[in-house]
């Protein structure tokens, strides 16, 4: 009974403890976003939730061992790991940060790093943890020559590959790559448990998920980047967007995710708010299936590519806030970016041309369009066939609701939009799983090309710059001129409505970064 | 009266049994899951090993069998976007679906019959005028529509409301309002045309002309006679208590049954979008069974007419 009384009395003198540490802190405070989704699998684990909107949210909770400069140039910079070391063209040595503190309270280790890139990802035999066998097959696309991990000594591991790759350390910045804590994973009943809840490094812990309303996360105060501005961060999801833009004009939100350009105008006469951010590393284009019976002719493709006015949709639909970029690529390839490198022309005298070589004698060319699945993607749909009507080109577009109508393989597939992003500083991160030999619009038989094929492999494989260089340039030339796969429309932004009182940058991608360095009010 | 209920059971089950088979028709042929789930950028073999895990390269007759036997055995399916069994994720939103449409049911019905009754008791008067002004614009306004105006009038100027949300009894009011105002107008607009029908009637001048006092008139035969009409749209409205909310949830962003449809229905999350149909219909057919009970208990004519013809 002492003791009891003795252990309560200590458990009292702790709680009053407590407040005068938090009046030593700074009064920290909790935000809402409104977004339009927070994750489309109900899953915040990233190895099964691959969309733009899970990268929005797993910036907060989970890092992987090497970070990527979101708010700067898109570099690759220490993460987890502060510093990594090639052995050869297929082993990477990373040395892991000390002082890394899980949500759970546990030091990260290098067994939680093994753990992350070995039974979190793969599975284990019999273990009810396992992940499905979708997400084991997404971790096999991001990591196609993975062969093991090893632990070299308890702060240095080492990625060892089975085939060379030159662009491993990016894949390691990929959201899927982050590091989870091993004890956390083993004590949840199943994978469903724990990809409601894991257990990352970030400035904010998973505090509570209800699937389709709202994501809450908490200050994770140990964090080893430094104590996080916000007590809390509330991710709401409002599906329409004139119910997020009234949110924040009513002060319930801070943010407001996904404002459409037209929008912007609006929630900028409120002199309180603010929209902030801008081009994405994302590229609006459109694919061509070359079995077209039309289209199987690559003179009529190219006549297409030439009559897109490209600037006149940056300027009307995106009120000048997009661009056309040079290609499918982006600056932040560094050495793999084609600087001379440009997107066909608005020749509507050269497209008549190839349209009478190519003997077109205005047979209908159907477009499948989403409803808007991408920001302005009917008027933009619109504007294109009106200037591919100038040029002779008789395109007819058919709205369908839903991908798997889009994709599907019938003799009138012929034009349907897409967009390609890049996740780290290199064409391998965009385009080899979209049109290489596995990627989607081959295994599709949408268009396949054999030369296309090969030098995609090499991009994936080849330790020789120049080699791999002269590749990307080729495979340029290839599918935005003479057998065109695709055609770039512009790079796409992204745009946040938020309050003007808070100082905040926005990401170069959907990634939302809440760590000090990014927050000031 | 057992022939009268076996008879409706039968006819339910059989509308039950359609509705799912229509939706997994629907459904099936018109969108690939895998796709849709995983997103048009997954890569092939994820969709191949999602398709493969849930037996989706199955013939569709396969998956139709394999799901039907599975209900009754009483299983409803796993949804494959959420892993959960799809049960589980209807039964936790139903109560946020019902805080809504219980409170818009009886603001429909406490306002709509009472205005109706008033207008057509008033027939011609301003106030019959100015109700069916109201109720006019109260059902021909979408409640998209609707829902943002409250939105911009009580959260955005005036500060009254929250816009969103389900985080306290608050939140509530301005979908309640949304729900409940389109149906008040509904009502309205039936309980005073059905009244006026019935105050035309032969049998309303002879209880007049008999010295019966105007309000014991409308009270012993208007209203029980033109309640018929009235309590099969009322009957209409309980049977959508479940799945009637679904603009006004989107709208508001209320994690209810409404919205789980929309994003099942949108990601061809077919377990998911079954059992929300299976449990609309069995409201649905329930609650028409209800009201054709409640014909008998209103009009006499009718329990007549079956005693008629079962004897």
């Amino acid at each position: 009974m002492a003791l009891l009384a003795r252990r309560a009395l200590l458990g009292a003198s702790g709680a009053l403890a407590l407040p005068q540490l938090a009046v030593g802190q700074p009064a920290r405070p909790s935000i809402t976003i409104a977004v339009q989704k927070i994750s489309n699998s109900n899953s915040l684990e990233m190895l099964r939730e691959q969309s733009n909107v899970g990268g929005r949210i797993f910036y907060s909770y989970a890092e992987p061992l090497i970070d990527t400069d979101w708010t700067g140039d898109l570099s690759l910079r220490p993460g987890l790991a502060t510093a990594w070391r090639r052995i050869d063209d297929r082993t990477l040595d990373l040395t892991l940060r000390d002082g890394v503190r899980f949500h759970d309270g546990r030091m990260m280790t290098a067994e939680d790093v093994a753990h992350s890139f070995g039974p979190r990802m793969w599975g284990r035999e019999g273990s009810p943890r396992n992940p499905p066998p979708e997400a084991v097959a997404v971790a096999r696309r991001s990591f196609p020559g993975f062969e093991r991990i090893e632990i070299v000594d308890a702060r240095t591991v080492r990625f060892v590959n089975r085939t060379p790759d030159v662009t491993l350390e990016g894949k390691l910045s990929r959201s899927l790559a982050t590091i989870h804590s091993a004890t956390a994973y083993d004590a949840v009943a199943n994978w469903n448990e724990w990809s409601r809840k894991p257990v990352g490094t970030g400035p904010y812990r998973v505090a509570e998920f209800r699937a389709d309303h709202h994501l809450l996360l908490e200050a994770h105060d140990d964090y080893w980047g430094g104590r996080p501005p916000l007590s809390r961060i509330r991710f709401l999801e409002v599906p329409e967007v004139a119910a997020r833009i009234a949110m924040l004009q009513s002060g319930e939100c801070e943010f407001a995710c996904d404002i459409p350009p037209d929008q912007i105008v609006e929630v900028e006469r409120n002199p309180r708010h603010e929209v902030v951010g801008g081009l994405i590393s994302n590229n609006r284009m459109i694919t061509f299936d070359r079995n077209h019976a039309v289209l199987a002719n690559p003179l009529v493709r190219r006549a297409l590519t030439h009559s897109i006015d490209r600037e006149t949709i940056v300027q009307a639909l995106w009120a000048g806030r997009a661009r056309v970029p040079a290609g499918l690529q982006f600056e932040f390839f560094g050495d793999m970016f084609i600087r001379d490198w440009t997107v066909p022309e608005f020749d509507l005298t050269e497209a008549r041309r190839l349209l009478r070589q190519a003997n077109y004698r205005g047979e209908p060319i159907p477009y499948r369009v989403l409803n808007n699945y991408y920001t302005a993607q009917v008027p933009t749909a619109q504007i294109l066939v009106e200037t591919w009507r100038q040029a002779g080109l008789n395109v007819q577009i058919e709205m369908r609701e839903n991908w798997s109508q889009i994709r599907e393989r019938t003799p009138n597939r012929a034009l349907r939009d897409w967009s390609n992003g890049a996740s780290f500083g290199d064409p391998v991160s965009q385009t080899p799983q979209n049109y290489g030999r596995d990627g989607i619009a081959w295994t599709d038989n949408e268009w396949r090309n054999e030369e296309f094929g090969t030098l995609s492999a090499l991009l994936e494989t080849s330790t020789d710059m120049a080699q791999r260089r002269r590749a990307w340039v080729r495979m340029l030339a290839i599918a935005e001129r003479e057998d065109p796969a695709w055609t770039v429309l512009h790079q796409t932004a992204n745009f946040t409505g938020k309050r003007k009182d808070i100082h905040w940058k926005a990401a170069q991608a959907f990634v939302m970064d809440f760590r000090a360095r990014n927050w000031g009010a | 009266m057992v022939r009268f209920l076996g008879l409706r059971l039968a006819r339910a089950l059989l509308t039950l049994v359609l509705v799912v088979t229509f939706a997994f028709i629907v459904l099936r042929l018109s969108g690939d899951p895998a796709l849709l789930i995983m997103s048009a950028d997954a890569p092939p073999e994820a969709i191949a090993a999602f398709r493969q895990a849930w037996g989706l390269d199955d013939p569709v007759w396969q998956q139709y069998l394999r799901y039907f036997t599975a209900i009754f055995r009483g299983d409803l399916g796993q949804s494959m976007r959420d892993g959960r069994p799809a049960i589980e994720l209807v039964a936790e939103r139903v109560p946020a679906t019902l805080a809504l449409t219980l409170p818009a049911l009886a603001m429909k019905i406490g306002l709509g019959i009472p205005a109706g009754i008033y207008a057509a008791l008033h027939r011609n008067s301003f106030a019959d005028r100015a109700v069916m002004l109201l109720a006019v614009a109260g059902f021909t306004v979408p409640s998209f529509v609707l829902g943002l105006l409250l939105v911009l009038v009580f959260a955005v100027q005036l500060g009254w409301l929250p816009s969103g949300g389900q985080d306290s009894w608050r939140h509530a009011i301005l979908p309640v309002l949304t729900l409940g105002i389109g149906g008040a107008a509904v009502l309205a607009r039936f309980t005073r045309s059905a009244m006026l029908e019935v105050l035309g009637q032969p049998y309303m001048r002879t209880a007049l002309a008999k010295g019966v006092p105007w309000h014991v008139a409308v009270r012993r035969h208007a209203l029980p006679n033109a309640a018929i009409p009235t309590v099969t749209i009322v009957g209409f409205m309980v049977g959508s208590l479940l799945a009637g909310a679904v603009v006004v949830e989107s709208v508001f962003s209320w994690p209810g049954v409404g919205r789980l449809l929309v994003v099942a229905v949108a990601n061809r999350d077919l377990a998911v979008v079954q059992c929300i149909l299976l449990l609309v219909a069995t409201t649905m057919v329930s609650a028409n069974l209800i009201v054709d009970l409640l014909y008998g208990a209103l009009d006499p004519r009718l329990r007549a007419q079956a005693k008629g013809a079962n004897g």
